[in-house]
């Protein structure tokens, strides 16, 4: 079954115009202007239970209006949405009950009172019953560490402890589908790896179908098996991670250390007609950049065969870069042309 | 409906914890409120040294409508103290959090918003009213007691469908408006007999920003008849206070669905 179908999704948001200086401002008193934004441009997608989907793009580019619309919180303009098997901004209080939704950036919990009494509170919101939330608690409370947490006031836990609780607010009620937005934002390592090893380890025991946005790639690298990239309000990639790699990534790196100090004129000497590029790092360190279409073997054994070497390293490019590039390069559309271009 | 009711006491339950460990903040609380409405108070008791009555009105009738005003607004502000909605639940995307869970939008508001305290406004405005009662020497049955209940009842229901309406406004406008001080201000002319006023403010105070029915009118019912008998409407109370609530409601509903979210 599918967790969420959504098909030509799209929201538009109305923008006042602001125009400049005093007089602008006096002019927007009496006569306003607005301009249609187009947030999210008919976009399609389909996650089934029990996948853990990632969901990025730059800022602005429609993460968030999508995820707000897949919970309830925005109305569509146009487009089907079904999560779960309701439309969510329909039946929106029987649809919330089976979802769990955490913003990295604003807390579900309440501020004053102990972290305890914000579950409690929670359980009554959601109507779960005592036992069942005594179990859920329990489990989630080992898991993920709060035992001594829970009679704090919110407001004097760290970042990364009321993270953690946040989560488990998200989940008292057993939800089957988990939205996440940035739930890793301004968290230390160890809390990051605490929160994806938890992650992989509900959706594993519990099917849980889970949705995330981040900006941190190795949250993806750890936990999706499915990317959705976002630009300007449309989807620029849908699939694996590991295709992302192979259908963006350039070449690889080779960096080598020699004996002696080895002029760059040499080493391109070396490598003559091959389609490889040198940079110098040091006196003795150089990388050698080898694209896709020259075996690596080659230039290796070329490099091995003319020069003292101490060590070889090979460098994935990795996903930060091919993001980044991506990113940068507008869309996907341009740099899968710019590819072609320096591929020809 | 009973499930409602068992979540508000859950709030009332955190509230209280939370607040009562500030003691002194409750009781700063209870008395600004009460401060304000012995300004008003005297205002009218200044207004009286110059006048014998008011539009036909005695100085003991004025404090008692004052007195019954007071029953219905400390209710009000118990439950509906919304001011800061558009500030804390547009702008800020407080709003975000209340949408993804299971219970009515506004239910949810309104219980995060809980203000207790105001309930001593209420004690006090009916003591103020029983002092003008036995003062006025009316007569007194225990019909009274349910009619001013039924009364008081639409009173609240009328200032929660304005206020509740006024709230709704903020998921059409872009920016939080001054609408809502200016409402605030007209309401309080409400409580002040209104046939002082001439015929146009009359006539908008009773059927479009139906303030005269949470002061003067239900009030009127327990005084004695004037010569234009406000008192005819003040059974109308509890039906206005229906149609407003449910107007108030409906834009609200309908507002939720233009709800646009704050920032990422």
């Amino acid at each position: 079954m599918l967790a969420i179908d959504v098909k030509d999704l799209r929201k538009d948001f109305r923008v006042q115009k602001n125009r400049e200086g005093l007089s602008g401002a006096f002019k927007d008193l009496f006569k306003r202007e607005y301009r249609e934004v187009r947030a999210v441009k008919d976009i399609s997608f389909r996650i089934p239970q029990g996948e853990i989907c990632g969901y990025i793009g730059e800022n602005g580019a429609g993460k968030s209006t999508t995820i707000k619309m897949l919970t309830g919180i925005l109305v569509p303009t146009a487009g089907q949405l079904k999560v779960n098997g309701y439309v969510p901004f329909k039946d929106r209080e029987k649809f919330v009950n089976g979802i769990g939704v955490v913003f990295g950036q604003r807390s579900q919990l309440w501020w004053d009172i102990g972290v305890i009494e914000s579950f409690q509170l929670l359980r009554k919101v959601y109507r779960v019953s005592e036992p069942d939330f005594r179990k859920r608690l329990d489990n989630l409370v080992e898991r993920l560490q709060l035992g001594d947490l829970l009679n704090r006031p919110v407001r004097k836990l760290s970042l990364g402890q009321r993270m953690r609780c946040e989560l488990v607010a998200s989940l008292l009620h057993n939800p089957s589908i988990l939205f996440l937005d940035e739930p890793t934002i301004g968290l230390d390592i160890v809390v990051k790896t605490e929160i994806r090893d938890f992650l992989m380890q509900m959706n594993k025991e519990e099917g849980t179908t889970i949705l995330l946005t981040t900006h941190d790639l190795q949250d993806i690298e750890a936990l999706c098996s499915r990317v959705i990239m976002l630009d300007d309000g449309q989807i620029i990639y849908d699939g694996g991670l590991e295709d992302l790699k192979a259908r963006w990534s350039k070449g690889r790196e080779i960096q080598f250390q020699f004996a002696a100090h080895t002029p760059i004129a040499r080493l391109s000497g070396l490598t003559e007609g091959l389609d490889v590029s040198w940079s110098v790092e040091n006196d003795v360190t150089a990388k050698l950049f080898v694209p896709h279409s020259v075996s690596v073997s080659d230039a290796m054994a070329r490099v091995v065969g003319g020069a003292d070497i101490r060590d070889i390293k090979i460098f994935e490019t990795n996903t930060d870069e091919i993001v980044r590039a991506i990113y940068q390069s507008g869309s996907a559309e341009a740099a899968a042309a710019k590819k072609e271009i320096a591929s020809s | 409906m009973i499930r409602y009711m068992a979540l508000f006491w859950e709030y009332i339950k955190n509230y209280a914890k939370t607040r009562l460990t500030y003691r002194a903040d409750f009781w700063i609380e209870v008395i600004s409120d009460l401060l304000f409405q012995g300004m008003n108070l005297i205002f009218i008791l200044v207004v009286f040294q110059h006048t014998p009555t008011l539009g036909g009105w005695s100085e003991a009738e004025v404090v008692f409508v004052y007195g019954f005003f007071m029953i219905p607004y400390g209710v009000f502000s118990t439950f509906f103290g919304i001011w800061n909605f558009s500030e804390r639940y547009i702008v800020k995307g407080e709003m975000d959090r209340v949408l993804t869970r299971p219970a009515h939008s506004l239910f949810q508001v309104l219980i995060e918003n809980v203000d207790p305290p105001s309930l001593i406004g209420s004690l006090v405005g009916a003591i103020i009213m029983g002092i003008c009662w036995a003062e006025l020497g009316l007569p007194f049955g225990v019909i009274d007691v349910l009619v001013l209940l039924l009364l008081v009842l639409g009173a609240v229901l009328i200032y929660a469908g304005m206020y509740t309406a006024l709230s709704a406004i903020s998921f059409y406008s872009d920016a939080p408006t001054g609408i809502v001080p200016l409402i605030y201000n007209i309401q309080n002319y409400g409580r002040y007999p209104v046939n002082i006023y001439n015929k146009i403010i009359r006539f908008f105070l009773t059927w479009l920003l139906p303030f005269a029915f949470v002061g003067v009118i239900p009030a009127s019912f327990f005084l004695e008849k004037k010569a234009d008998d406000l008192s005819q409407l003040a059974l109308l109370t509890p039906v206005m206070g229906l149609i407003v609530f449910g107007l108030g409601l409906a834009l609200w509903n309908h507002g939720v669905k233009r709800y646009r979210g704050a920032g990422s």
